[in-house]
């Protein structure tokens, strides 16, 4: 077997910075996820924006296809981990993080979609209906609660993942989508739903495709230098 | 006052393997070969002492239908690394 050369002690303290060195150029993230996620909710936010603006129905909640997306992610992670080949510090910290948003998300999403029921059915049993009156023709009608600016929630929590990592890496691309998605946030609470849609779509845009597309540009260049 | 350098630590392979490995969670046998040049065989009995230390846990697995080899660094090889980079800086401080 091959002896191993002694070192001094300068090249001793060389080698570690130079291996280290080697291991942290090593893990360049692809974006490939960033990218999916950024897409998907850029383009159902602008679909939905346009149906609510020019009043059409393209036929089925356009938001589905975050759930449809879940696909390519459970390909993207599996493909990941089977080329990876070592695994840096910090993924636990990453992939705790992006499941607890996800599971955030859709709970978030369950409650949107059950609250309003519950809500309805306690006015009922409490012997109570609320009722909505259109001042214009003096009609009124039963009134079915629902979540007043969820879209705006939904601002807060995109911002939560995207703001930490961002921090955390110290990755300006995703601290400013995360800042901007708190900004968005303030902006939605003054505005139509028309336009929170709007916002969801434009922070799906800067908080993860312009990111992600950025993590895939210097992936690229790390693996070609 | 100079203190002796750990011997295991004080060899190139394997300071470069313990170097990488306290980068990381952990790595594959071929990640460690890519990173050092060495060939298989030499890193093979170098990772085979630092186990031996008690400074590396070595794992083997099947993935895809091939063996795969993963190492990490124990809290033993993180204590001994680490007193290896404060000994080396007293003598480099002389």
């Amino acid at each position: 077997m091959e002896e191993q050369p002694q070192l001094s002690e300068r090249e001793s303290l060389d080698l570690i910075a130079k291996m280290i060195q080697k291991a942290r150029g090593s893990f360049h993230e692809n974006g490939t996820s960033a990218i999916l996620w950024g897409s998907v909710v850029a383009i159902a936010g602008l679909i939905n924006f346009a149906e609510e603006y020019w009043h059409f129905y393209i036929g089925f909640d356009i938001w589905l296809i975050v759930l449809a997306a879940l696909i390519p992610q459970i390909f993207i992670s599996v493909k990941e981990r089977r080329i990876r080949q070592a695994v840096p510090h910090d993924a636990s910290f990453m992939n705790a993080i992006w499941l607890v948003y996800g599971i955030s998300i859709f709970a978030l999403l369950f409650y949107f979609n059950v609250v309003p029921g519950a809500a309805d059915r306690s006015f009922k049993e409490a012997g109570n209906e609320l009722l909505i009156k259109n001042t214009a023709t003096g009609v009124v009608q039963h009134f079915t609660p629902y979540v007043f600016s969820h879209f705006s929630l939904l601002l807060i929590l995109y911002a939560i993942p995207t703001l930490a990592i961002g921090i955390a890496l110290k990755f300006r691309p995703m601290l400013i989508g995360g800042v901007l998605c708190y900004i968005f946030f303030v902006a939605s609470c003054f505005t139509a739903t028309v336009w929170d849609i709007l916002l969801n779509a434009l922070a799906g845009v800067f908080n993860w495709l312009i990111p992600g597309l950025i993590l895939r540009s210097r992936y690229y260049k790390g693996r070609n230098c | 006052m100079f203190r002796d350098l750990n011997p295991i630590l004080h060899s190139q392979l394997r300071l470069a393997v313990m170097s990488l490995l306290v980068s990381v969670r952990e790595a594959d046998f071929t990640f460690l070969k890519d990173k050092t040049n060495a060939t298989a065989g030499n890193l093979s009995v170098q990772i085979q002492k630092l186990k031996d230390a008690g400074y590396i846990d070595v794992s083997k697995q099947f993935k895809d239908n091939y063996p795969q080899t993963t190492c990490k660094i124990t809290t033993a090889g993180i204590k001994a690394f680490d007193e290896y980079v404060r000994n080396l800086r007293t003598y480099l401080a002389k």
